[in-house]
């Protein structure tokens, strides 16, 4: 590591070097990128029914949709994980059964998950208007229920405008899943401070702990930039893909977008 | 049943429709018989594609009723009364309309011959390998033999508007309605499109097309008809229609676009 003078400030680099691949991180990395992953995936699910609902001309659809998502966005994310975690037993009167059910883990998923949904549903709504009108038209005309229309027809044709943005609240999701420090969940960041609260080296976990968020978000910008490409199909222009440019170079061409 | 004994392969009768306070639609009447060719014009706003949008339930009537192949569309006759019909059966019914739209509407995340056989194998439940045969020989006979794997936007308007008219053809369809199929089309497109549709009349496809192209009237139409403001204020053979027609307005229609 490169040994820049801050005599004022204590920072050792060799302790960010020391910590980086400590087990303790790499596990608290693990479980950060797998709960991301998982509440990402609840989120775009409760996302697409959301949005679905939220359109419906049926007021016993659209009116729940609508309070969720005004809910969920209206309050504040740590207090919905404190009002899982904590929360919730209390209104089943302590019962140890439902407290052991709610590991961190799992109120973290579902926590993070259940807010994300609210995003989303704006983020799929949008992509679903985005579609011409007369797709639909031509679906049924075919002799599609709206439901088929929707899953061969809309929903893949909407998912190009989805994309970006769902690639940007992945990337909040990694960071914000932080805030599961406070319902106990030994994450990335919780790891770091487990740490630093023995050896006292808060500035460096701190760095450690930063440059494992910025590894994973940058990973995981350029696997979208290389998702955004393949579903480019139908365009003029395709933008090149990041494989299919390997493959170009190491092998045969891979197989197009079947029908 | 006409008068004939013969029931028509389409049937509109009374038909009116409004958007809000708007009478689109006041109160249609008429017979398509099987294999016969209408076309119908009219100015902009006269009715002519909600009427078809209508005939397969793309719109509810609110009066009156449409009946394809002697089914009631979109409803269920129970004991007299008409009742709508589930969406699966509305759905089935649409399945052997075909209809094609001013904008082509082509499906672009998907080739053209994934346009062509995609409700094949999802609403018909062909197989994939059958579908594809069926499909090929569909984009072979619209002159597309070499396009299969080009995507919409890969393609010219007319291309596309013959994937499109193939799409409708590949569920085999009773009855094909075209809405202006030709009007987005730049003006040398326009002829391969009405070839393809030529054929098609040719082998006794019954045909409602709403077009401005009144050489193809001429030519393949067993009827013409002229709807405005919601009404059919003539209709004849396209012999009449053109050379004598009847009513003012229809003179003045022709005077503007002939």
């Amino acid at each position: 590591m490169m040994s820049i003078p801050l005599p004022s400030l204590e920072f050792d680099p060799h302790v960010v070097w020391r910590f980086l691949f400590n087990s303790v991180i790499l596990e608290g990395a693990r479980t950060t990128i797998i709960v991301a992953i998982l509440a990402q995936a609840l989120g775009v699910v409760l996302g697409v029914a959301s949005a679905l609902m939220r359109m419906s001309k049926n007021p016993l659809l659209n009116i729940p949709a609508n309070f969720y998502v005004w809910f969920f966005r209206g309050t504040p994310l740590l207090v919905q994980l404190l009002f899982w975690f904590n929360g919730v037993p209390e209104l089943f009167g302590g019962n140890p059964d439902i407290t052991r059910q709610l590991t961190p883990f799992r109120v973290a998923v579902f926590g993070l998950g259940v807010n994300e949904g609210a995003y989303m549903t704006e983020i799929v709504r949008a992509g679903i208007e985005s579609v011409e009108a007369g797709q639909m038209d031509a679906a049924k005309s075919l002799g599609m229920t709206y439901g088929k229309a929707m899953r061969r027809i809309i929903l893949p044709q909407a998912l190009r405008v989805v994309l970006p943005p769902t690639g940007n609240e992945f990337i909040s999701m990694l960071k914000n899943s932080s805030l599961c420090l406070v319902i106990s969940l030994v994450e990335l960041l919780n790891a770091a401070r487990s740490i630093y609260v023995t050896n006292l080296k808060v500035l460096e976990l701190l760095a450690v702990a930063s440059i494992w968020y910025l590894v994973m978000t940058t990973v995981f910008s350029i696997l979208q930039a290389e998702l955004e490409a393949r579903l480019a199909v139908g365009m003029r222009e395709r933008p090149p893909t990041l494989f299919g440019r390997m493959t170009e170079a190491f092998g045969p061409s891979r197989a197009r977008f079947r029908d | 049943m006409d008068m004939h004994g013969i029931v028509p392969m389409i049937r509109c009768e009374d038909v009116h429709k409004r958007f809000g306070r708007l009478e689109v639609l006041r109160g249609i009447t008429f017979d398509v018989a099987k294999g016969e060719v209408v076309v119908m014009a009219g100015p902009s706003g006269s009715g002519k594609s909600t009427l078809l949008r209508c005939i397969n339930h793309l719109e509810r009537v609110n009066q009156g009723r449409i009946y394809v192949d002697g089914q009631p569309v979109g409803y269920r006759e129970v004991k007299g009364k008409f009742v709508e019909r589930r969406e699966r059966e509305v759905a089935r019914m649409r399945a052997s309309i075909g209809m094609v739209f001013q904008r082509f509407n082509l499906f672009p995340h998907l080739t053209a011959l994934g346009n062509v056989i995609d409700a094949p194998i999802h609403v018909r439940k062909m197989s994939r390998r059958q579908a594809q045969e069926a499909g090929r020989a569909m984009l072979g006979k619209v002159g597309l033999g070499d396009k299969f794997d080009a995507y919409p936007a890969q393609l010219s308007g007319g291309q596309q508007q013959r994937v499109a008219i193939a799409r409708a053809l590949a569920m085999e369809p009773k009855v094909m309605l075209f809405d202006e199929p030709t009007s987005a089309l730049d003006p040398e497109l326009v002829g391969e499109v009405l070839e393809v549709m030529k054929s098609l009349a040719r082998e006794g496809m019954t045909m409602i097309v709403v077009t401005h192209e009144m050489g193809f009237a001429r030519e393949v139409a067993d009827r013409a008809m002229l709807i405005d403001e919601g009404v059919i204020v003539e209709e004849g053979p396209p012999a009449q229609f053109f050379n004598n027609p009847r009513h003012e307005r229809t003179k003045l229609f022709l005077s503007k676009i002939l």
